[in-house]
């Protein structure tokens, strides 16, 4: 059954989501990127490992206010797709949108990856370099049950979501304090950025990798539409979990960087090593970095090795589940947009849910496991890796594509806003980004945003590291936008509109109605009353 | 939050002598202190709400 078209109207999501399961729903998202994102920037970064977590980190928080903003003005689950489309014009709404398709797939397989190896931390058969075909079947067979769950329509509680959050948040700003308060040596911290400094390659393929600890603020935008009164809701919760989000990177780097170890560490030799040493060269440490520095805080460490690992994989495993969740949620937007086949709205008969979108993208990510495994598996393909691909391995594959997807749809999200103050500026901001430059287009008056500039610049200098410093990324990633702008150009062509240009729509009406289903009726008035008084200075002119 | 930025900020703040390499941890301690103090104004606002 194609939902587009009965003649019904369009059953609405409800509004229940409240402060708290909006902040916990962000952070169930984006938090759990630090336990992957750690090991890898440790590994590339070395002594500049904290400088690559500042870049990509001021980049996030320009991201992060980007998406507050558009997500509060206009609470839609379409996320960075719909912004772009409605600020740059459907062919730009698709690219983002599929872009940020790619990252959900990635999400899956990356995820429930890193949920493997951190409960290898527990259970050692799981190790990927010792049984890779173990590691492989666990991985598999994760993806294929969330796939299955998520047919059958079963998802996690918000209330479960909010339960794993406030753990995590807890017991990360534990560690943090104690290890700050008891391990942190700041000349340790010094030594290594003196003496550990990377080469320029390295600092850049570090940096790009940091923003794989950033990705995931489209949930910001998902949340809006379930959030009661989100124009006021969203700024308030999306701060803290900017700040949260930055604070745990920022620190676990500076941490991991000037740890003074609770048990020696050293090499095959027998010399003393760094903490942060342990990451280079070794797949298995990089999986599970936040396991192993909280392993080292004196005395806690022994207790944070048995349940770090297991909150990690839970964490993980919530995250790897939103990106089945949200890749059929963010197709079936797209595909009421006109931006992709009307075959990504079909619901299942009888579970009510998106089948074959949840399917479609969930083979999508059992190929890039396939992918990712490969080296791990095939000595043949180990040796075709290290040969035209630097030698990367599983989850620096995905890393690869996680980064190009994110540096991607942020990019085209910054155009967006860009597009939307100069095309929109009637439209009640209640949170609106510092620093802006006030001018006059067409007869209104718009604030031009200098930080979505700046941090246009940030993104597209992460993109283009992620372009020139991924063997991998820079083939797979352009080649999946190309494949889906052909998709996009055939189906437009097939379905007769515009292949290049943009549909008809009442953008004015549209937005009416997004406040009035929001509950934002103040809001509503407001701009019907901006719409007014703009109307009737134009009829003056005339 | 606050008090751990403070002892983050006070110990990097000894080793300013190490120049550039201090920002990072000035950045973090910094960050720490704002969540603290939007943390803190939340809960005054809605006690006041209530």
């Amino acid at each position: 059954m194609s939902v587009s078209k009965t003649k019904t109207p369009e059953p609405e999501l409800r509004r229940s989501v409240t402060p708290w399961g909006s902040f916990a729903w962000g952070y169930s998202d984006v938090g759990a990127d630090i336990f992957i994102g750690l090991g890898l920037v440790l590994a590339w970064g070395a002594g500049a490992s904290n400088v690559a977590f500042l870049f990509a980190g001021v980049v996030y928080v320009c991201i992060g206010l980007a998406y507050t903003e558009l997500a509060a003005t206009y609470p839609v689950a379409g996320g960075g797709q719909y912004f772009v489309m409605r600020g740059l014009g459907d062919l730009f709404g698709f690219i983002a949108g599929w872009a940020v398709l790619l990252d959900f797939t990635i999400d899956v397989t990356l995820f429930a990856w890193s949920s493997v190896d951190y409960t290898s931390q527990l259970v050692p058969a799981l190790v990927n370099s010792a049984h890779p075909w173990l590691h492989f079947v666990v991985v598999l067979s994760l993806v294929l049950g969330l796939c299955f769950l998520n047919v059958l329509g079963v998802r996690e509680s918000t209330a479960f979501n909010g339960f794993v959050s406030a753990l995590d948040v807890l017991s990360e700003t534990l560690i943090l304090c104690l290890g700050f308060l008891f391990a942190f040596r700041p000349d340790l911290l010094i030594h290594a950025m003196h003496f550990n400094w990377p080469a320029p390659y390295q600092l850049m393929l570090a940096t790009s990798l940091a923003i794989v600890s950033f990705v995931g603020l489209e949930s910001i935008s998902q949340a809006a539409q379930e959030t009661q009164r989100p124009a006021s809701v969203i700024p308030r919760t999306s701060v803290a979990l900017i700040l949260t989000i930055l604070i745990f990177a920022l620190a676990y780097s500076n941490l991991a960087l000037g740890l003074h170890p609770w048990h020696p560490i050293t090499d095959a030799s027998g010399h003393a090593m760094q903490f942060w040493q342990i990451f280079p060269h070794n797949a298995d440490n990089q999986g599970k970095a936040v396991a192993l520095l909280s392993e080292q805080i004196p005395y806690y460490g022994a207790f944070a090795a048995l349940y770090v690992p297991v909150l990690g994989a839970v964490l993980l495993l919530i995250s790897s589940n939103s990106g089945v969740f949200g890749s059929s949620r963010i197709a079936y937007a797209m595909s009421s947009a006109n931006l992709l086949p009307t075959l990504f709205q079909r619901v299942h008969p009888r579970f009510r849910t998106p089948v074959i979108s949840i399917v479609f993208f969930s083979s999508i990510a059992v190929i890039e496991l396939i992918f990712a495994a490969l080296p791990a598996l095939v000595p043949s393909a180990s040796a075709l890796y290290s040969r035209f691909f630097h030698g990367e391995n599983g989850l620096e594959f995905l890393a690869d594509l996680y980064a190009f997807g994110a540096a991607t749809s942020y990019s085209f999200v910054f155009l967006g806003l860009i597009a939307l103050r100069l095309q929109d500026p009637l439209s009640p901001r209640k949170f609106k980004i510092p620093l802006n430059i006030p001018m006059r287009v067409r007869g209104e008056r718009v604030d031009f945003p200098l930080i979505a500039v700046i941090g246009f610049i940030g993104i597209f200098s992460i993109l283009l590291f992620t372009l020139r410093t991924h063997a991998l990324g820079r083939i797979f990633g352009p080649t999946w936008l190309v494949l889906g702008v052909i998709l996009y150009l055939f189906y437009r062509h097939h379905r007769r509109l515009p292949m290049l240009g943009s549909q008809r729509r009442d953008w004015r009406t549209e937005q009416v109605g997004i406040l009035r289903r929001a509950g934002e009726l103040e809001l509503m008035d407001e701009y019907l009353a901006n719409l007014k008084a703009s109307d009737a200075r134009r009829a003056g002119q005339a | 939050m606050i008090l751990v930025g403070i002892v983050i900020l006070a110990r990097m703040v000894l080793t300013l002598a190490a120049g550039i390499a201090v920002l990072p941890g000035i950045v973090l301690a910094g960050a720490m202190i704002a969540l603290g103090a939007h943390r803190i104004s939340l809960i005054l606002r809605a006690r006041k709400a209530a």
